[in-house]
């Protein structure tokens, strides 16, 4: 604290100042951000001085790489990246809503309204625009249809259409197979992301199995299997010295060979075992073996497993042993103690397939797969990295779908709704923090205004068509953004999550009332520093 | 007997300085005739990869971590598998208007940078006189190696050399650790280079250890520990010898740096117990002698003159101290593992080790080595250690020497004259009288030296720091050296040593950061308890080198 008092920056600016400062900061970043915003926003590739290249519409990965100096940004910044990390999605709303909100606070301050008025009407209009969230909500049936929805309308906002759609199917796919049956939480990690640098986003796909980015370590090995068992595990298969042996005694390369060789006994008898239970269950039969280690197998290990014909693939990543289980079933062992066919899992098919120097094992033909594998395909690192940022946003919107029971129509329909009924409503609160309540109905207008902008709709014109539609009709209404004219988004099938709405309202009104009433709450700082 | 390999780990932005210099001189020594071929095992620390096309290519087997605006020049992919798309041929499919670039100005390389990326300059960028010593902003303006692509990881929530973002303390390395782009991609990038090698011994984690970047090097090591529980791990904490805030103008400026060198304190405390608990061994690096509070005056070497401002002068130092002492279990010849070397050296849990060099090994032009070690003065080597003088009792150390050829050794027969009359004259290898020199010369000492012909490559980018009386074969000449002419390589000798000193190194450290009160510093989240049982571990550490434990 000492030291931020000491740096000239810091200085406490009068009040007002730093009202004012606030809220251009605020406009300021709003700015930045607003061409973002829905399917027809812009899309931008950003290039470093080294020529690293990154593409993106996503406000919160650009909030990431922009390099944001000003304190109150960088606090609108931390809010909004805070909201992805929660929900994953609304981080550029957030933005705009924050700037919005200052920007309407900033007329009233300048007649004099005092800021404390505003935040506390913010804070009623709040719990309001809840209660029509609440209203407006759509319960939904968890099934493909209404995942499809949702999910592609958050990845048309991300990729172009094409590959929005395909994107879509797999994500939904992906998301319905490793759904417990039971209706408990999905575990997204069971949803395994792989990059593979070839061919064309369009070619990514969903595998019901498991890609692993590692293969067979044996030049004899099998580099393709049938009807296999798998046995995952997380026992050690490599000779590691365990006896401590000074450098200051030599010993010479021959004791030292006898000895690794009595120390091997150990790893040997382990590796004994797979292949006793494989020839056990496979001998005569047209089954085979695939061992998936979490742990080391060394050379002299891989080469006995590879005389079996068993495919064995060493250091697994962690993640992969439940991954594996819920993919193929069976257990994943800690010892290989009691081994028996019950502890394995099943799989139709196990491959390899070498890109470049990577290799990568497909677990494929799975029964009943409750982990898959998401294969993302593209030509270079920044389009496999939007997609797979696209992807995880796909995910988390239908995780959100499902947890919520429920969907938002999109298209700037809750706001102008919203907008609405706190007009309406306005006239119950008392005094000057009304003021405050219009404010922030008026601030709400920014989504499908900046949605109207951002394709080209004359902003004034628009708003007022919608704002009409809405009045005479029971369904809530949003914006067609190729014609302009209003629809229901219900019909269009744009959905958005009700849990990020709910965020962007909860958190947008509480930031900006702390930037309102930065005047207090620098005193109180001060106070508690004399304290 | 095939590699055992090794994967380097590098936090921090000085402990990159030091890296990056470690791989230079590993790379400038590879020799491509066979008929000769090297010594050194480099598939210990490098990995045998194919780029998309097919290329066989040779790279360290290597991660580094590094903030957002650090890299300047360098892409983070680098560019051996790919080169760096043309950004003007940026193609997405979007809207055709509604696609914007945001492009940066283009780093500008310098002429070093350039050279090396000009087929005809290349053979002559080891001897061309660069400035670097102007130019050198951050470790890749004198990166000579091309790194994998997986190699490079950068921190986006904190800029380098940034106020507004400062990453500064072990704190918030911990909790960066948490982070998906650590927990899962950084531990899975490890499991990859892990997964590759058949006889995996352990890592090397390089790192800063005064800012944020001891807690997530600490934070990385017990996922280490905790995923490959038998692999030894030797961490290398690194302290530059200089801090720029250190060189304060006013009196605000100087309660910054008073602060920032409390905040450093808390810092060492905090990882050196991590490494102590987590790692097989640790030993703490400095090119000056303090280390904490303020680096204090450099070290001095003979024959060398280093400015300790430059980061790029004093991690030369450290790598060149580093690529020699782990030649111990990096020969092809060695019996040694690393396992081995640590289990000498940590015997009553003294995993606190400290180190030293001697650079260049002043041996005469014209000189033997039995009458340059009869005639040397003073120490033979120097600690590179902070506050830790290097014991001459009841020490357990292992050396390297490298540079000094058998032929040096003593002179024939029939020609030895005076030099029959030591008793050294009777070993017959560098190795053997280098160990009975240091018997002589050392009590209840156990010394292993380990040692290799071929002398250390410090041509560019290593920087010129060796006065006019150093050849260009890095030997000590009765005439200066010409103007034009650089030194190629030197003789080196650099060792590890566990003995009582580091316990007062430690003992030092306690003082120091007993002194403050983590309470009046916010930017850690470290409870007045927790503190506490840092200051008490680090003591318990102490007394390990206390009892006069005998070899
Ligand atoms: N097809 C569509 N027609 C009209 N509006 C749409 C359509 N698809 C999405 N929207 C609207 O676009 C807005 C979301 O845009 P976008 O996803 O770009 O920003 P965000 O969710 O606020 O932030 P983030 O960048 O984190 O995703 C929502 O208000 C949504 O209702
Ligand atoms: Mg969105």
């Amino acid at each position: 604290m000492a030291i931020s008092l000491l740096n000239p920056k810091a200085e406490v600016a009068r009040a007002a100042q730093a009202l004012a400062v606030n809220i251009s900061a605020a406009k300021g970043i709003q700015e930045v951000m607003k061409s973002n915003l829905g399917p027809k926003g812009t899309m931008k590739m950003l290039v470093s001085g080294a020529g690293d290249i990154k593409i993106t519409k996503d406000g919160n990965i650009l909030l990431h790489e922009m390099q944001i100096q000003h304190p109150t940004a960088s606090l609108i910044a931390r809010a909004s990246t805070a909201q992805d990390d929660m929900t994953g999605d609304g981080t550029t709303s957030t933005v705009l809503l924050i700037g919005e909100l200052l920007k309407q606070a900033d007329i009233y301050i300048a007649e004099g309204l005092h800021p404390r008025l505003l935040a506390e009407g913010f804070d009623k209009a709040k719990t309001k625009a809840l209660e029509v969230l609440d209203k407006i909500k759509i319960p939904i049936e968890i099934n493909r249809e209404n995942l499809l929805d949702v999910c592609r309308t958050s990845l048309r906002t991300k990729v172009h259409q094409t590959l929005a759609d395909v994107l879509t199917e797999v994500c939904v796919e992906a998301v319905l197979a490793i759904r417990p049956k039971d209706n408990k939480p999905v575990d997204l990690h069971m949803v395994e992301l792989m990059q593979m640098q070839h061919k064309t986003e369009t070619d990514s796909s969903l595998i019901k199995g498991l890609v692993l980015d590692h293969g067979s370590r044996h030049p004899d090995m099998p580099k393709r299997l049938e009807n296999c068992y798998i046995l995952t595990c997380n026992v050690s298969l490599e000779y590691e010295k365990s006896e401590v042996n000074s450098g200051f005694f030599y010993k010479t390369a021959e004791e030292r060979d006898k000895m690794v060789l009595a120390e091997r006994e150990f790893i040997d008898q382990r590796v004994k075992k797979v292949i006793e239970l494989k020839k056990k269950i496979c001998t005569g039969t047209n089954k085979t073996f695939v061992i998936i280690n979490q742990k080391g197998i060394d050379p002299m290990s891989l080469d006995q497993l590879a005389k079996e014909g068993i495919i064995a693939l060493r250091r697994a990543k962690r993640r992969n042993m439940e991954r594996l289980s819920l993919a193929c079933g069976g257990t994943a062992m800690n010892t290989f103690d009691d081994l028996s066919e019950s502890c394995l899992g099943y799989a139709g098919l196990v491959y390899e397939h070498v890109l470049g120097e990577t290799k990568f094992t497909f677990v494929e033909e799975c029964k009943n797969p409750q982990s898959v594998t998401i294969l993302l395909k593209g030509p270079n690192k920044h389009s496999l990295q939007q997609i797979k940022d696209a992807i995880r946003d796909g995910l988390r919107a239908i995780n959100n779908a499902i947890e919520d029971k429920a969907v938002i129509p999109g298209a700037g329909a809750f706001e102008i709704a919203a907008n609405k009924e706190l007009l309406q409503w306005k006239d119950t609160v008392k005094g000057k923090t009304r003021l405050g309540v219009v404010a922030y109905a008026e601030a709400l207008l920014v989504i499908p205004k900046i949605l109207a902008t951002n394709s080209g709709f004359d902003v004034q014109e628009t708003i007022v068509k919608l704002q009409e539609e809405s009045h005479t009709s029971p369904e809530p209404i949003g914006l067609d953004l190729t014609s302009g004219e209003p629809i229901s988004p219900k019909d269009a099938g744009i959905f958005d999550n009700y849990i990020v709405k709910k965020q962007i309202i909860n958190s947008c009104s509480v930031i900006a009332s702390n930037l309102l009433l930065v005047d207090e709450i620098m005193r109180a700082g001060m106070s508690s520093l004399k304290g | 007997m095939s590699s055992r390999e090794i994967l380097t780990l590098q936090f921090g932005h000085y402990a990159n300085f030091v890296g990056t210099h470690w791989w230079n001189i590993q790379e400038t020594g590879f020799e491509y005739n066979t008929t000769q071929p090297s010594e050194i095992d480099h598939s210990v620390l490098f990995r045998e990869g194919r780029t998309p096309k097919g290329q066989v290519t040779f790279t360290p087997r290597l991660l580094l971590v590094d903030l957002k605006c650090s890299l300047k020049s360098l892409p983070k992919q680098g560019d051996l598998y790919e080169s760096a798309p043309d950004s003007s041929q940026l193609f997405v499919e979007w809207d055709g208007n509604k696609v914007e670039l945001q492009k940066n100005q283009k780093e500008p390389k310098n002429e070093f940078q350039i050279d090396l990326e000009n087929p005809e300059a290349l053979p002559s960028v080891s001897s061309k006189k660069y400035n670097l010593d102007e130019n050198v902003e951050v470790w890749s303006d004198y990166l000579y190696s091309k790194y994998h692509p997986r190699t490079v990881n950068i921190v986006n929530e904190y800029e380098h050399c940034n106020e507004e973002t400062p990453f500064d303390s072990y704190s918030s390395g911990t909790a960066l650790w948490k982070n998906e782009m650590f927990e899962d991609e950084f531990a899975d990038k490890i499991r990859s280079y892990i997964e590759e090698c058949d006889h995996f011994q352990g890592f090397h984690i390089l790192t800063d250890c005064t800012n944020g970047f001891a807690g997530l090097s600490s934070a990385c090591l017990e996922h280490v520990r905790d995923e490959y529980d038998r692999k030894s791990v030797l961490v290398l904490p690194t302290i530059p010898a200089h801090f720029p805030d250190n060189d304060f103008k006013n009196d605000r400026e100087q309660v910054f740096s008073i602060m920032n060198d409390s905040t450093r304190v808390i810092n060492l405390l905090m990882s050196f117990n991590s490494y102590r608990q987590f790692g097989s061994m640790f030993a703490p690096l400095c090119a000056a002698t303090d280390g904490w509070r303020q680096p204090g005056v450099p070290r001095e070497f003979y024959h060398t003159q280093f400015n300790h401002k430059l980061p790029y002068h004093s991690s030369a130092i450290l790598a060149s101290a580093l690529d020699t002492l782990t030649l111990k279990y990096r020969l092809k010849s060695t019996t040694c593992s690393l396992t081995d070397l640590c289990a000498d050296l940590t015997g009553n849990d003294r995993k606190a080790i400290s180190a030293s060099l001697c650079m260049p090994f002043s041996l005469n032009s014209d000189a033997e080595l039995i009458d340059c070690l009869d005639q040397w003065e003073g120490p033979l080597y120097r600690s590179i250690t902070p506050r830790c003088k290097i014991g001459t009792e009841r020490v357990m150390q292992h050396l390297m020497l490298r540079g000094i050829p058998e032929t040096r050794l003593k002179k024939a027969q029939n020609k030895a004259g005076k030099q029959k009359e030591m008793a050294a004259y009777k070993c017959n290898s560098v190795k053997e009288m280098m160990e009975f020199y240091l018997s002589c010369t050392t009590f209840a000492t156990a010394s292993n030296v380990g040692v290799l012909e071929k002398a250390m490559p410090v041509s560019n980018p290593f920087p010129e720091i060796f006065d006019q009386w150093i050849g260009v074969n890095g030997n000590v000449c009765a005439n200066p050296r010409g103007e034009s002419q650089r030194v190629e390589s030197i003789p080196i000798l650099a060792g590890f040593h566990s003995g009582s000193e580091i316990g007062e190194m430690l003992e030092s450290l306690h003082t120091e950061a007993k002194k403050l009160k983590i309470a009046r510093f916010h930017k850690f989240t470290i409870e007045q308890d927790e503190y506490g049982e840092s200051l008490n571990d680090i003591l318990t550490l102490r007394e390990n080198y206390e009892d006069s434990y005998l070899v």
